[in-house]
């Protein structure tokens, strides 16, 4: 009797351990915890943030930082001076739009604040002038520069200058006069490393530079691009002014930030849920907008129907979209899978934005962590 | 525009405040609210899912309560096996955790050699 409640007992015991060990969830289960179904009318997510959601089939998603290491995965798909595409796998949304905020939002710049007007008579307004002063965007390391409050005199370490003079007037001969300097471009600012030149009154000193600024390269400090048109101009129009440019966040002005496009999109995966031949598999490829799918050659047997390219999906979801087609072609997205892409202003390369990025919300926890009893 | 808050207010921290303040929540037990300043869904979102994560959190949320006020509270009740500071503490470790990794992963790949401009 005894040893019979004992042998039972032990096959209990190995039967939940078996049931332990394979850390599986049934495949529609896990499917819905990875996946976002895209449907005809529309996409399905199912979001479970609770870690305990899956107990009762022994899934324990709370945190697990060796699983966590072992799972991230970045993979860099393409890197130019100004794009940078590149996978994020295996963190959560919230990571990943943290970052994307702070991308755009957080991380600094340098950008035209102050702009001084001595002489202003084309037919921008000064203020108007100004505003398109303030969002051309500097090639200037902003790591090089410190934030200036009011209360600040404007030095070398948190101001760069900029002179720009232009007039315009007409040359030749009488009724076949060509203007000379009929616009005035982004690359008629002239950077000042001696700091603002124009004279004190008895209020404002511009500017207090102890020393001579630098640029690191050897290159004088300019617009990013040389070719954007600030203002035109007439006979006889002339601007003269100062335009003053310091450190900040997108937060404060959107002349700030340091990208053009900050975004993330999930993975799409095109699923064939049966093999698709012959002219079927000729209206599949018909029907994708961006040629997701091949037609593989089989020889004597025909043509199948491949996802050649899922990547490009962009889930318009014409595939599926008439009758009997959802039942052949799924469509979903990979939920911790993020194609996350930063398109750079220019100041900083993207990769070198998104080491900032990093760091700043290092911080972010760390003066939280800090003042945290 | 005589009473509109300066621009920098949004995330500079006035002399004098402290970043987190707790607020001992007085009807449910091993609960607290905690009140970070100068800061928004950036990290509120962030702390949150974290929160989540943990076995031994009961409940976890967190509200931005005014556009015009730039603070964030979070609500976190622990089990009474612990306390809601050591959990509130523990997730933002993690957080701060895994984001060293990520940027070990992603320096490590960017060392790494790879063609140029291939989008997609």
């Amino acid at each position: 009797m005894d040893t019979e409640k004992k042998k039972k007992k032990k096959a209990a015991a190995a039967a939940q351990e078996a049931a332990g060990a394979s850390t599986k969830l049934p495949q529609h289960l896990q499917d819905q915890k990875t996946r976002v179904f895209c449907a005809s009318d529309a996409p399905t997510y199912q979001n479970v943030s609770y870690s305990g959601a899956y107990m009762a089939s022994r899934i324990d998603d709370s945190l697990n930082m060796a699983d966590f290491v072992k799972n991230l995965k970045v993979e860099i798909k393409s890197l130019t001076e100004e794009e940078m595409v590149f996978d994020i796998i295996g963190i959560d949304p919230a990571i990943a739009n943290a970052f994307r905020r702070i991308l755009i939002a957080e991380v600094p710049t340098m950008a035209i604040e102050k702009v001084f007007v001595v002489d202003n008579t084309s037919v921008v307004q000064d203020e108007v002038l100004a505003h398109r002063l303030g969002l051309v965007p500097l090639k200037v390391d902003p790591r090089n520069f410190e934030y200036r409050t009011e209360a600040d005199n404007a030095t070398e370490k948190n101001t760069i200058v900029f002179r720009l003079k232009k007039r315009c007037w007409e040359e030749g001969p009488k009724g076949a006069e060509t203007r000379v300097n009929e616009k005035v471009y982004s690359s008629d600012l002239e950077w000042l490393p001696l700091g603002s030149e124009l004279p004190p009154d008895e209020e404002t000193k511009f500017t207090a530079f102890n020393a001579p600024q630098t640029a690191p390269g050897g290159q004088p400090i300019a617009p990013t691009h040389p070719d954007i048109v600030l203002a035109k101009l007439r006979k006889r129009h002339e601007v003269e002014l100062e335009a003053h440019a310091v450190k900040g966040v997108g937060k404060e002005h959107a002349k700030w930030s340091p990208v053009a496009t900050a975004a993330y999109r999930l993975l799409p995966e095109v699923i064939l849920k049966e093999d698709i031949r012959g002219d079927e598999a000729d209206e599949l490829v018909r029907k994708c907008p961006v040629h997701v799918f091949d037609i593989e050659d089989l020889g004597p047997d025909g043509k199948r129907a491949t996802v050649a390219r899922p990547r490009d999906c962009t889930l318009c979801r014409e595939c599926i979209r008439e009758e009997g087609w959802e039942e052949k072609v799924a469509l979903r997205r990979v939920k911790d899978h993020f194609i996350f892409s930063i398109e750079s202003t220019g100041a900083l390369r993207p990769e070198e934005l998104f080491t900032e990025a990093i760091k700043i919300l290092t911080d972010k926890c760390e003066k939280v962590l800090a003042d945290l009893f | 525009m005589t009473n509109a808050p300066d621009r920098y207010e949004r995330f500079v921290l006035p002399e004098g405040v402290s970043k987190v303040t707790r607020i001992k929540d007085t009807r449910i037990t091993n609960a607290a609210t905690f009140e970070v300043q100068r800061e928004d869904h950036t990290l509120g979102n962030l702390i949150r899912m974290q929160l989540h994560r943990d076995p031994e959190v009961l409940f976890a949320g967190y509200k931005a309560p005014h556009p015009l006020e730039y603070k964030i509270n979070f609500k976190v009740q622990a089990r009474d096996t612990t306390n809601p500071e050591t959990v509130f503490r523990r997730a933002i470790d993690a957080v701060d955790t895994e984001i060293a990794d990520l940027r070990k992963a992603f320096t490590e790949e960017l060392a790494r050699p790879r063609d140029q401009g291939n989008f997609y």
